[in-house]
């Protein structure tokens, strides 16, 4: 359990928020020209380290907004909190 | 025909704590980034929708709520027929969503606002809340989206120990029959 400081609507309980998995994904330009293996690299891995990971968060049950999160999955400290599409605000 | 029975219809009250139904009231959604949207909103119910979160305006007829940076809900203050209800959602629909202002969805069924009354109710609330209550009841006005016994719930501070409470109406009686029995052993 940890609490989330939601960039709209302020520090919420995590139990109001769902995961959305790992930030910063990029869709391949030319979807056609790519073999099934670089394909399904782009669709379904994703990193699982332990330590500092870039993820989307969406407040499902407050203003339904998604946004990004810094993380250490270690210790569940929330380094950055930052809306869709800014910079990440620590080197990714 | 469409059948607008509610679904509590009753009032409770445990010592101190009152729980009512509020019914009829018109209740409106509206989304929009448009830049005009504030100043059109003003000009048609003259009350300005708020911009700074978990805030919300009022007047005499109504009072508009801050969902998120582009979502605001409508209700009105007093009791209106369902006649009033549909007259003013059309005047909205003229104004805003005909012409691409944003849009206007009346979820007056979509909701049911039920009204909490006395010195407890936060008490109440924080039995099952992950809510922070502590900025939310000194400040009259304050709206907060959240969960209350695995529910999602609009809460809107609107006086002292007096807040109204905004339930998807699937859900209504379940949390009305949470509350209820909580609210007995307060």
């Amino acid at each position: 359990m940890f609490i989330i400081n939601c960039p709209y609507c302020g520090e919420r309980d995590q139990t109001e928020f769902s995961s959305g998995g790992e930030a910063h994904i990029v869709r391949p330009k030319q979807p056609t020209e790519l073999s099934d293996d670089e394909w399904a690299e782009f669709l379904f891995m994703r990193k699982n380290i332990k330590g500092i990971q870039f993820e989307r968060w969406n407040h499902s049950h407050g203003c339904r907004k998604w946004f990004n999160v810094v993380r250490d999955t270690s210790n569940d400290k929330i380094h950055a909190v930052y809306k869709m599409g800014e910079k990440p605000p620590v080197n990714k | 025909m469409l059948n607008f029975e509610t679904t509590l219809q009753v009032s409770k009250s445990y010592g101190d704590l009152t729980l009512s139904e509020v019914e009829p009231i018109l209740k409106i959604n509206l989304r929009s980034n448009k830049r005009e949207f504030s100043t059109k909103i003003g000009k048609l119910l003259s009350i300005i929708p708020p911009i700074e979160a978990n805030t919300s305006s009022s007047n005499e007829d109504y009072s508009i709520l801050w969902l998120s940076p582009d979502e605001w809900l409508i209700y009105s203050n007093n009791k209106i027929s369902y006649e009033q209800q549909n007259l003013l959602e059309e005047n909205l629909f003229k104004n805003i969503s005909n012409i691409n202002q944003g849009s206007v969805t009346n979820v007056t069924d979509h909701w049911v606002m039920i009204n909490l009354k006395g010195s407890k109710i936060y008490d109440l609330l924080s039995k099952s809340s992950p809510y922070d209550f502590k900025n939310f009841k000194m400040k009259k006005g304050s709206v907060a989206q959240t969960l209350l016994n695995h529910t999602d719930v609009i809460l809107h501070n609107t006086d002292d120990n007096n807040l109204n409470l905004f339930v998807r109406r699937s859900f209504s009686e379940d949390l009305w029959l949470w509350i209820n029995d909580s609210a007995r052993f307060l």
